[in-house]
């Protein structure tokens, strides 16, 4: 009841291994919540679930505690929403749109929208049929973000925009966090959901593989793994001769990778204090690293 | 239950093909009223085109009121607010409805006019007649816009809804026609509810006239809930 989005046991059988299977997944308010998979892992089918649009199979999803089916248009007025495809209705310009929906909200209070426009340099008096892609998604956003709703569905929100207008979208994702709403949004893109989400889970082929906790990302693992490069091949090999945890070893570069642990990191640089070192990196370990090897593994075969 | 929001989006969407519809009918029916007494005229034109216009409407503005906004993905947007399905389907259906009413009380009060106006003088049994053949009209092109409308929550892609809704309509109109071409075809009078809008009883005021129209308001009932509840009930692509 405390949770913000819990879906239990949820299950949608499309066949041919589509669909969702058995998936469990809690979101607390407040929080950022990612959802990452390959196309056709089925994101889209768990939106469309928590939308209403779909009804489970077996299992139940529910919002602030009312179901997402049988409750679907009272939930709707705590909901902002953008969908994974976005067509809009037959009106003329984006400001139509917004009036639009901001009817069927039945509110006319739309102080948030022009600061929204703005951010997003967005024209919404430009016909919404010659609207480019980005054009189109932006005003999505900005008609999701434009409502006082305190929960977010973002379906794949970001596809589209550039480079720019992402940073716009994190910020804001970021600022709407520290008012308390909470998003739960979808991305085919692994390490697009880094820079924003508090925790992500990993779908494959409609089963979660795995939720992970962001802070156990981007620099602030506890262990973390170093790529070394010696001069001399002996020194290569008088390293490997040190109890190190390996994790890759390159030869014909002297290189290797090792995984240390914030704690031991002083034995390390004791190690390497008397070997030609040509240098030392840090890499981060991204969520795109971790799910594709997490997607091999599971496909049975490692890959690094 | 109810959006006005979305029933001015309705309104908006449909208004263009209504007026044309209803300009065009008053026009011809004024005309027509202008001209000759319902007994002579009137008959022939309200066996022949009115259920014509009635099938294009209901074929038309039937698969616009649901099935093009799922197949389009637009209903999307309606359903992501406090706009639910219930409303959807209340609102729908009442623009539809609402919408064949208005256009026949308008043949209807513009046929009396000029048939009152004119040289001839329609007297009060005539222009009962002619209230009585709009409310049949009213009634056949309700049975319509329920089966379309059926078909239209029924399926997802606009492509089926035309082609069962649609052509499930066209074959009632078109088999009153092919059973004129001889005895062999004339059974086909009888898989029409086309029939069931009978001019000639209905002017001849014959004993049970009402009945025929009566089922179709039942079968325009019985289509309409048909295609709620399983609007309500299937899962959408959205």
């Amino acid at each position: 009841m405390d949770h913000t989005i819990e879906i239990s046991g949820l299950t949608k059988d499309y066949g041919d291994s589509r669909g969702l299977f058995d998936v469990d997944l809690t979101v607390e308010p407040g929080q950022v919540f990612g959802l990452v998979g390959i196309n056709g892992s089925g994101k889209s089918t768990m939106i469309r679930h928590l939308m209403g649009f779909l009804h489970p199979q077996s299992g139940r999803c529910s919002i602030q505690g009312m179901d997402c089916w049988r409750r679907a248009a009272e939930l709707k007025r705590s909901i902002g929403y953008v969908p994974g495809e976005i067509a809009f209705p037959d009106v003329k310009t984006g400001f139509d749109f917004f009036n639009l929906q901001a009817g069927y909200f039945g509110k006319r209070d739309q102080s948030r929208l022009h600061d929204l426009i703005d951010r997003f340099r967005l024209d919404a008096s430009a016909p919404l049929k010659r609207m480019s892609k980005g054009m189109k998604q932006k005003t999505a956003i900005v008609a999701a973000f434009m409502t006082t709703a305190p929960i977010l569905i973002l379906d794949e929100g970001t596809t589209g925009l550039d480079p720019l207008m992402q940073k716009v979208f994190t910020d804001l994702v970021r600022e709407e966090k520290a008012n308390g709403r909470t998003m739960f949004m979808s991305s085919h893109m692994f390490d697009e959901l880094e820079a924003s989400c508090d925790r992500v889970a990993f779908l494959k082929r409609g089963r979660v593989i795995e939720v992970v906790d962001m802070s156990q990302f981007n620099g602030d693992e506890p262990v973390k793994e170093y790529k070394i490069e010696f001069n001399q091949p002996q020194d290569y090999l008088a390293f490997l001769s040190r109890p190190f945890s390996v994790s890759r070893r390159q030869e014909h570069l002297n290189q290797v990778s090792v995984q240390v642990a914030d704690l031991a990191v002083a034995d390390l640089f004791a190690a390497l204090a008397d070997l030609d070192v040509r240098f030392i990196t840090q890499v981060p370990r991204t969520l795109a690293r971790h799910f594709i090897q997490k997607y091999y593994e599971t496909e049975g075969h490692p890959h690094v | 239950m109810f959006s006005a929001a979305l029933m001015r989006q309705t309104i908006r969407e449909n208004a263009a093909l209504w007026t044309v519809l209803t300009a065009v009918q008053c026009l011809m029916i004024a005309t027509i009223g202008w001209t000759a007494p319902i007994a002579a005229a009137g008959v022939a034109y309200y066996n022949m085109l009115p259920g014509i216009f009635a099938g294009i409407y209901a074929i038309t503005i039937g698969n616009r009121l649901i099935c093009a906004k799922v197949d389009r993905g637009t209903l999307a947007y309606v359903l992501s607010t406090p706009v639910g399905r219930r409303a959807v389907v209340g609102v729908q259906t009442s623009f539809f409805i609402g919408s064949l009413a208005a256009m026949y009380a308008l043949t209807a009060a513009v046929h009396s006019v000029a048939a009152v106006l004119s040289s001839y003088g329609a007297d009060a049994s005539q222009v009962q007649a002619i209230v009585k053949l709009n409310l049949g009209l009213f009634l056949l092109a309700l049975a319509f816009s329920g089966i379309c409308f059926a078909a239209s929550c029924w399926f997802n892609l606009s492509k089926h809804t035309i082609a069962i809704g649609g052509g499930l309509v066209c074959a009632f109109l078109l088999f009153p026609i092919i059973a004129m071409f001889g005895n062999n075809f004339a059974f086909l009078r009888h898989l029409t509810i086309v029939t069931l809008y009978d001019v000639s009883d209905i002017m001849a005021g014959a004993a049970g006239w009402g009945w025929p129209l009566a089922a179709l308001a039942a079968i325009a009932a019985a289509a309409y809930a048909a295609g709620a509840v399983v609007f309500l009930r299937k899962d959408l692509p959205l």
